[in-house]
């Protein structure tokens, strides 16, 4: 009833093109975006801000590089977790070598050098596919685990074998609370997901559509799948990586190659998997259930083993928690591969017929 | 010289035991065209159960003959990886039939997540022991032909030698029972299998027992020799450039893969490794694995990947 | 306008050679009309002493069937005495179907367009072609050489060589398994031919790839459909006009200038596709729901888009009913006439190819048995044991 979209007539292509092209969705953004700037630091306390929304705003963004590449350009990956690796480790290594770098550029340096890591990893995609392609980036992964963990240079020869950063200042400004850090993640996450939507609507995007519906038909319309899945793999680690430098400067402080292990890389793609491949909205889905889930399972079985009068371990939680994963990842494969994000549009498609049926 | 031949020879042994694992790799792949990357946490659940049970058996009944205990350890074990099989085909597998393979993979992994769970929830987390008699103390060997003789592990030899023989079974399986030709069947074409009458449930829950049983032999070699540990899991991780060297749909080929593997990591740790900081097995076996990928990717006994337009 | 005398509805431009004339809101209610028009047109026509291109506006006008046959017969002496050359605007559906029914396909084009400039841009192209400016008089259009192709053991074509010409309406036809469906992958360099050459566009190649053929203005239909399934109508035509799409990532991820208008002036291109096949009322539809027959035509959009200059369609009328099938010969005939295009066709419907081709290939067992205009082709009795039934 409140949300129809009767009366709105586009009468350009450009209104028609517009990412939010219902007003009321433009205003529920416009109204969750000011919320999320001025609203949450208000309200919301700094162990919420330090133990879930912080990681929540990276983990996004990383569920958005893996996002472009899995899900829009159908390019199975698992090495997710090296590129965030490269792009924390080459971002350290920027601020520390290059007197008076900045630390924006710095994380920025990062994730393009994660980008051109990830064209190069990326190259099996041009002759394999499926399986095969996640044995290569798997290799990827592991080089990397070895070089950050086994060559000193890139720790600056660490004796711990981590490194750690200091508060880092972006133009005069101090980032050392968490709603400094919250703030400045979102501040990033939202320009960084504006742009992933324009590309995904213009032409690249469709060109990565392309290879992943059906790329024999896409190189016969004249797509070149060396450039389409290349820019997947930069664009995908670009984003990763700034997200990795993010991951290791503001949420960590101070990290080793194992935060970025591959069991980060099973965690992001299970995060676009759940929250729905080829949606931006997915990754945010995605990374709010990975985040929160864990929190909640804690809070919540050892609640219900208060009913048995069971005493439910720390490890069992553990446990339950692969197991849950495990489980809904079956159950999203088999009943909405499209993920949350698709049930959320189509209960959208039905607020819009409320209160009506069809 | 003696040294270099230790290193082969602990790499061909090292090399069998992740062929036990390849093993269950190709045999789901060969049969239904899925690639199970549960089989890790099917070794580790295996491995579980085959411990817990030998221990819990004789507690139960109360008796203290230890070939008993793991003989019945074992049936029941056999019991469990078909309970497994038949559960994930019906509960997974059934409802994505004629899926692409990349969603089957990522249901495999899903998979692979649940059983690591709800093995370490029903079986407890801790290290636990296999003893199946294997023999544990190495011995010395060709002390006449090389300076000082050459340190062999017979426990690694004998898994050696039992890996042949389940290779050996399962070629004559595939290749000469009818179950056999109706898997290959199935492998190439669930669509087409199904339209000539084939039972694709059926033949499913076949190939993950089979693969199961696989993963049991696996779990109580490894398991005899590491414990039965969460790090079995990952040891499927260790067993992938196998099969893309060895070939995806060649049982020998998981064999001759393993044995490359094995070699290679253990001469590339010995004799490159100090030169670039050590630790390099695992990545150069899938840096073989990725030159193959590229040259070669169907590996050196695999069937030719056809694109069709 | 209706009570214009014919004198003042005919005017001749001198400097393009052309004879216009106006027929709007006339009726041609008998065959006395008719004639009454083409005697006046006969004589001064006659009285010029010379050839002219023909631009005829159709506007609102409105001939009965009693009139049509005398039409018909009337402008055909006509064209061929005094014509070099022909083109209608804004003829009726209904008119389209006479002019074409009437006049055969062979010796006539109905170049029918929707304004009076779209008109006379077409004039001038026909113009220059005959003129020889083009420079594409002596330029081959497409040309298969002995091309030959074999899968390991199995030949697909052998010794194939055949023309297409510039601007005609071509099929390849044949039995289940003659090679046509490979023929046209050649052509297209989805597959690559072990001898022979395609020569396209007066260049000569042994082999290319699929996105080379497409830069080079050579755009296909599958006979599968293969849309891009989980993209809108929209979005799947658009990706044909990727070709022309020049903005770099940066610009379209800030959505900058020119990555904007870029999109909204190829939105316009595609726009007019979209109109032309009439699927403006699916064009934000995910192709996977659309039924069978609008999927095609989606497919056919999407080759549009590249605005080929040649269009290769694999059994474009395959699964359709006859309706569909109407639709669809109707569009293939519009977009040679409108847009120049030329086409090469594959199809099993005998009734489709006779109506629609100008030149016809026979392919049987990967080799080729005949060649000619349709009717050349039906009567050929090699064609006939191999493809369409020995005739008693």
């Amino acid at each position: 009833m409140f949300y129809r979209e009767n009366g709105q007539f586009k009468t350009t292509y450009q209104s028609d093109q517009q990412i939010f092209a219902i007003p009321q969705d433009r205003w529920a953004i416009l109204a969750i975006v000011v919320f999320a700037f001025i609203g949450v630091p208000l309200l919301v306390d700094v162990y919420l801000l330090r133990a879930i929304l912080i990681p929540f705003l990276i983990l996004s963004l990383a569920a958005l590089g893996v996002n472009i590449l899995v899900g829009y350009c159908g390019q199975i990956t698992l090495g997710a977790g090296a590129s965030m690796a490269v792009g924390a480790y080459a971002a350290y290594n920027f601020l520390i070598r290059v007197s008076g770098m900045p630390a924006l550029a710095a994380i920025l340096l990062g994730g393009l050098v994660a980008a051109a890591a990830g064209i190069v990893f990326g190259a099996p995609s041009l002759r394999v596919r499926g399986l095969y392609l996640a044995v290569a980036t798997l290799a990827a992964q592991f080089f990397w685990d070895w070089a950050f963990l086994r060559v000193k240079w890139f720790t600056n020869d660490s004796s711990s074998g981590s490194v750690s950063v200091a508060d880092i200042n972006l133009m005069g400004w101090t980032i050392s609370t968490p709603t400094d850090k919250y703030l400045f993640c979102l501040g990033i996450l939202v320009a960084f997901s504006l742009a992933a939507k324009n590309l995904v609507r213009g032409s690249i995007g469709r060109q990565w559509m392309a290879i992943r519906d059906m790329d024999v038909a896409a190189t016969v319309i004249g797509i070149r799948p060396m450039y389409a899945k290349l820019s997947a793999f930069a664009v995908s680690s670009f984003y990763l990586g700034v997200a990795g430098a993010l991951w290791g400067f503001i949420h960590l402080g101070s990290w080793e190659p194992a935060a970025f292990s591959i069991d980060r890389s099973f965690q992001l793609l299970f995060m676009v998997i759940i929250g729905g491949m080829g949606a931006i909205s997915g990754s945010f889905f995605g990374a709010a259930f990975i985040v929160i889930l864990p929190i909640f399972l804690n809070q919540l079985l050892p609640w219900i083993g208060t009913w048995f009068g069971l005493d439910i371990s720390v490890a069992l939680v553990e446990h339950v928690q692969l197991m849950v994963f495990g489980g809904l990842i079956v159950f999203f494969l088999i009943v909405e591969p499209h993920g949350i994000a698709r049930l959320w549009s189509t209960g959208r498609e039905k607020l819009r017929l409320w209160p009506f049926p069809h | 010289m003696g040294f270099f031949i230790e290193t082969l020879l602990g790499g061909l042994m090292s090399g069998m035991l992740y062929s036990l694992v390849a093993l269950g790799f190709v045999l789901i792949y060969k049969a239904s065209g899925v690639f199970n990357f549960a089989q890790g946490a099917m070794v580790l659940f295996a491995a579980l159960s085959m411990a817990r049970f030998s221990e819990w058996i004789p507690e139960w009944l109360g008796m203290d003959n230890l070939f008993m205990a793991n003989l019945l350890a074992i049936v029941v074990s056999v019991v469990v990886m078909f309970a497994v099989a038949w559960l994930i085909e019906r509960l997974v597998l059934r409802h994505l039939v004629n899926q692409e393979g990349a969603t089957l993979l990522m249901a495999t992994l899903g998979i692979g997540y649940f059983l690591d769970g709800i093995g370490q929830t029903v079986f407890g987390n801790d290290i636990y022991k296999i003893d199946v008699g294997m023999p544990k103390e190495p011995v010395m060997m060709l002390e006449s032909v090389f300076d000082g003789g050459i340190l062999i592990n017979k426990e690694d030899f004998v898994a050696a030698f039992i890996a042949a023989m389940l290779v050996l079974a399962l070629t004559i399986f595939f290749q000469k029972t009818s179950t056999g030709r109706a898997l290959r069947a199935v492998a190439d074409d669930h669509q087409a299998a199904q339209s000539i009458g084939i039972p694709l449930g059926r033949i499913w829950v076949i190939v993950w027992c089979v693969a199961g049983i696989t993963a049991l032999v696996a779990g109580i070699i490894w398991g005899s020799k590491l414990g039965a540990q969460f790090s079995l899991s990952t040891v499927a991780l260790r067993a992938l450039p196998v099969v893309i060297l060895g070939g995806l749909t060649s049982v020998p080929g998981a064999i001759i893969g393993g044995l490359i593997i094995g070699v290679g990591e253990k001469l590339s740790e010995v004799f490159l490794g100090p030169y670039v900081g050590g630790g390099i097995e695992i990545w150069f076996a899938y840096m073989l694995a990725l030159v193959f990928l590229l040259v070669r990717p169907q590996g050196l006994f695999g069937e030719k990947i056809i694109d069709r337009v | 306008m209706s009570d214009w005398t014919y004198p003042q509805r005919i005017t001749f431009h001198d400097a393009i050679a052309t004879m216009e004339v106006d027929f709007s809101g006339l009726t041609f209610a008998d065959e006395a009309a008719v004639d009454a028009f083409y005697d006046h047109v006969g004589m001064r026509l006659t009285e010029t002493g010379r050839r002219w291109f023909f631009l005829v506006i159709y506007t609102d006008c409105v001939i009965t069937p009693a009139a049509w046959r005398r039409f018909a017969e009337r402008g055909k002496v006509t064209n061929v005495n005094h014509s070099l050359g022909s083109v209608r605007v804004d003829a009726t559906a209904h008119t389209r179907e006479a002019i074409r029914e009437s006049a055969g396909r062979e010796s006539f084009r109905a170049n029918i367009h929707n304004t009076r400039d779209q008109a006379l841009l077409a004039l001038g192209e026909m113009r220059k072609r005959q003129q020889g400016t083009h420079g594409t008089k002596e330029e081959t259009f497409l040309r298969a050489e002995n091309v030959s192709l074999r899968f390991g053991g199995v030949k697909a074509i052998t010794d194939v060589s055949f023309e297409v010409k510039r601007g005609e309406i071509s099929s390849i036809i044949g039995p289940n398994g003659a090679g046509k469906s490979s023929m046209l992958n050649v052509i297209n360099g989805v597959y690559h031919p072990q001898e022979g050459t395609i020569t396209f566009l007066g260049d000569v190649r042994h082999q290319m790839r699929p996105h080379e053929a497409a830069s080079h203005g050579i755009a296909r239909t599958f006979q599968n459909i293969a849309l891009f399934k989980g993209m809108s109508v929209l979005d799947n035509i658009m990706t044909g006009r990727n070709l022309k799409m020049k903005a770099n990532m940066l610009q379209q991820a800030f959505w900058l200038g020119p990555a904007q208008r870029e999109e909204l002036e190829h939105r316009l291109k595609v726009e007019e596709i979209i109109d032309f096949l009439e699927i403006q009322h699916i064009r934000k539809t995910p192709v996977g729901r659309l039924p069978y027959g609008l999927q095609k035509r989606v497919d056919l959009a999407r080759a549009l888009a590249m605005e080929p200059q040649l269009l290769l369609l694999d059994e474009p009328m395959a699964g359709m009913n006859v309706e569909e099938k109407q639709d669809m010969c109707r569009f293939i005939l519009d977009l040679n006439d409108q847009f120049g295009t030329t086409v090469l066709l594959i199809e099993h419907d005998m009734g489709v190819v006779m109506d629609l081709s100008d030149f016809v290939v026979v392919l049987d067992h990967g080799e080729k048995i005949a060649e000619g205009t349709a009717d050349e082709v039906r009567a050929d009795p090699v064609v006939i044991s191999a493809y369409l039934g020995a005739s008693h």
